[in-house]
């Protein structure tokens, strides 16, 4: 306890801020990086670094426990997720996965957690505080983007290979509907009012959305960023802003993010950013959005209001997910 | 589960199967010949002193089971499954007897070929006109697209224009431009160093001096089969490029030419549509499904095996189970597809040779990808790589040549 008050203070006098790591909103930014096997803390104002976490090999989809005390990390080359304690920094164990763990969600109620296992082509449930495998559903080939409903009652899986959308019934652990998509679907993201699901198909370019009481796609937004070509644009990360009316949408290899108007599914700007942006996510007052770019190996904070970008900070080889605790 | 079965079974019975008599295909089966000659010269291992292997030369049809693999989750949501019906014969002649007969007596359309360039020629001839189309998946003969031309074949093994137009890019982009170009004495290495030296002249590599190599220790021939006179020039080359289908001499060429420079073609750098350590775009998955099965590296044959199924599948796929004349039309039309290689993958409408990125390799690392940045095109980038439209006879896409 007395080890763990003089490793806080000695954070926060590092931070030069006065509140206490232990709360929320300490504001700092978590990044995986695959090829340096870590994840490294920036404080968020002058985004220097604060720590960096060794990690069990390949570290990339990331997320916090509803109370952000925990922070779990997939780490596909050690077939592991392990678990960060905010508060330390430091890791407290492992949960064991399939074959290369890609993305994955949480069940806090149920103490469930549903990693994509992209080499062994299944889906685990995971009783979290058994540290047990309570359900395999198999999935396409190389399984990816993972997203539950708000009841936690039903599982949409990308697999990137069959290019299709695995509806998966969570209570009885298997799979009720296929939706086919475009090429090489990646990750998903769920309008607030529970009625679309949005799905980045990486190498069609687009994004598809689905209506989630049929399961039928309504339509899609392709991208075309200033100078570039439709083969430049392989969207993958996803945001909806909290009212249900903004996303941002990262490119890829077209070095952009697009700011998407949700109601008329029209573009309303292009950012540039760093070389091949994957993973997005807002700061809890969505005034900034970050930017992992998985080959510039660095990250970028977008100013939203201002809708450029802000400032990039260096990370790790080949960054992947950048979470906030805010 | 059962379409894994399923293929099993057509496996053992492929060569009984395209003997037998009339049976028509299940409709919720997708049948996809594979076709290859027992006797292919281009598998035997190449050989050092005393029969040592130098390196063996297997055979890419376990590309096809892992393309089958990665088609069960969309199988069972189309409710068709793919299987493989192998057509396998001791000479040519009987081989087309067996493709023609499965194409009007069995119902079987789509055919992957693992044959060489002759073979395929007089196959897709044999066919013409006839309902199937024919993937030639491992002939880089540039005649194939030009001369033969033909409407039932689509080419997915990278042409050898798009191979040496790949070194080209390469040589240029690292301003190595003085080439010395040294051939064998058979016909292919002949072939090859045309090849290169047409995309040499292309994008603006020079050749310094295109020089004739002999295997041998005569020293009345010395000029030509000493590595270290052959690359005494008298005028400074950036690197050499060798054209040697038998590979003795290429082996034998890097580290001991007079001027020290990096060796490409045959040898040393090579260009190839796939390289087993590509870690892009998704690459490491294919290439573990790949080693799981074949319990071997993925080479450049197996990518071009692997992308023809799936080009099949993606047809099942996207007409929803169509018949072969929707599914003809979709793997005719605009569609793309997922190569694992960056820029999706697509046929060119006017000599059905897949647009596709090219890798430059080493042994143990791919040192570049082509299109090299910088070489753009007006509408495609991967059409900097082989035939441009204008640039061949060929003309499948209708239109004045």
């Amino acid at each position: 306890m007395v080890r763990r008050q003089i490793l806080l203070a000695a954070l926060a006098a590092l931070l030069g801020s006065a509140g206490p790591l232990a709360a929320k909103d300490t504001g700092l930014i978590f990044v995986s990086n695959e090829k340096s096997h870590n994840v490294l803390v920036l404080e968020p104002k002058g985004l220097r670094l604060v720590k960096e976490i060794k990690t069990a090999p390949r570290p990339r989809d990331m997320h916090f426990s509803a109370d952000h005390s925990l922070l779990y990390v997939a780490c596909g080359d050690a077939d592991v997720i392990e678990v960060i304690d905010v508060a330390s920094l430091a890791i407290l164990r492992q949960l064991t996965t399939g074959r290369s763990p890609e993305a994955f969600a949480i069940d806090e109620t149920r103490q469930r957690l549903y990693v994509a296992n992209e080499e062994s082509a299944s889906l685990w449930v995971i009783d979290m505080a058994q540290n047990l495998t309570v359900e395999e559903v198999p999935t396409g080939a190389e399984p990816e983007g993972v997203l539950l409903s708000g009841d936690g009652k039903t599982l949409y899986v990308t697999s990137e290979v069959a290019d299709m959308v695995h509806v998966i019934d969570t209570e009885r652990g298997f799979v009720t509907d296929n939706i086919v998509v475009g090429t090489r679907p990646r990750r998903f993201a769920a309008t607030p009012d529970g009625r679309a699901l949005w799905v980045s198909t990486e190498l069609s370019g687009e994004i598809w959305i689905i209506d989630r009481a049929t399961n039928q796609p309504t339509g899609t937004i392709d991208f075309r960023p200033p100078g570039m070509r439709k083969s430049d644009v392989t969207p993958v990360g996803l945001a909806i802003t909290r009212d249900g009316k903004t996303a941002y949408v990262s490119l890829g290899h077209a070095n952009h993010v697009a700011i998407v108007d949700v109601a008329s599914r029209q573009v309303a700007f292009y950012v540039l950013v760093g070389n091949r942006p994957w993973s997005v996510t807002l700061s809890r007052d969505e005034t900034r959005l970050y930017v992992a770019n998985g080959l510039s190996d660095d990250i970028t904070v977008i100013d939203v209001a201002a809708r450029k970008a802000a400032a990039s900070a260096p990370v790790g080889r080949t960054p992947y997910t950048v979470v906030v605790d805010d | 589960m059962t379409s894994r079965a399923l293929w099993l079974g057509l496996a053992l019975l492929g060569p009984a199967l395209a003997g037998s008599p009339a049976r028509a295909q299940h409709p919720g089966v997708v049948t996809i010949g594979y076709v290859e000659l027992e006797n292919d010269a281009r598998y035997e291992p190449v050989l050092g002193t005393e029969r040592i292997v130098i390196a063996r030369r297997e055979r890419p049809e376990p590309a096809a089971e892992v393309a089958l693999d990665e088609a069960v989750a969309i199988g069972r949501v189309i409710q068709r499954d793919f299987v493989l019906a192998h057509f396998r014969a001791a000479n040519e002649q009987l081989l087309i007897e067996q493709v023609a007969a499965a194409v009007e007596r069995h119902d079987i359309h789509l055919f992957v070929l693992d044959l060489p360039a002759e073979t395929v020629g007089r196959l897709a001839t044999a066919l013409n006109g006839k309902p199937a189309l024919l993937f030639n998946a491992t002939a880089p003969d540039d005649s194939l697209r030009r001369a033969l031309c033909a409407p039932n074949l689509i080419h997915t093994m990278p042409s050898l224009a798009m191979l040496t137009d790949a070194l080209a890019q390469d040589l240029v982009a690292h301003k190595w431009r003085d080439v010395l170009l040294l051939e064998g004495p058979q016909e292919p290495d002949k072939i090859l160093a045309d090849g290169f030296a047409r995309s040499a002249a292309k994008f603006g590599a020079r050749l310094v001096e295109r020089r004739g190599f002999k295997l041998g220790n005569d020293p009345r021939e010395r000029d030509d089969n000493n590595v270290a006179l052959l690359t005494a020039t008298g005028r400074d080359y950036d690197v050499v490029f060798v054209a040697d289908s038998d590979g003795e001499f290429a082996r034998g060429l890097p580290y001991r030419t007079t001027r020290p420079r990096p060796v490409i073609g045959s040898t040393g750098l090579v260009a190839a549509a796939w390289h087993w350590t590509w870690d892009r775009y998704g690459a490491p998955q294919l290439i573990n499904r790949f080693l799981a099965r074949a319990n071997r590296h993925m080479t450049g044959l197996d990518w071009s095996v692997w992308i023809a199924v799936k080009m099949i599948v993606q047809a099942s796929l996207r007409t929803h189970g169509g018949d072969y004349p929707a599914q003809a039309a979709h793997l005719l039309g605009d569609a793309t597809y997922d190569g694992v290689k960056g820029l999706a993958v697509s046929l060119r409408p006017w000599d059905h040779q897949l647009r596709q990125a090219i890798l430059l390799s080493t042994p143990d690392s791919v040192i570049a990808a082509a299109p090299l940045p910088g070489f753009l095109h007006a509408t495609n980038e991967l059409d900097t790589l082989g035939d441009d439209r204008l640039e061949t006879p060929c003309r499948l896409d209708g239109g004045a040549k």
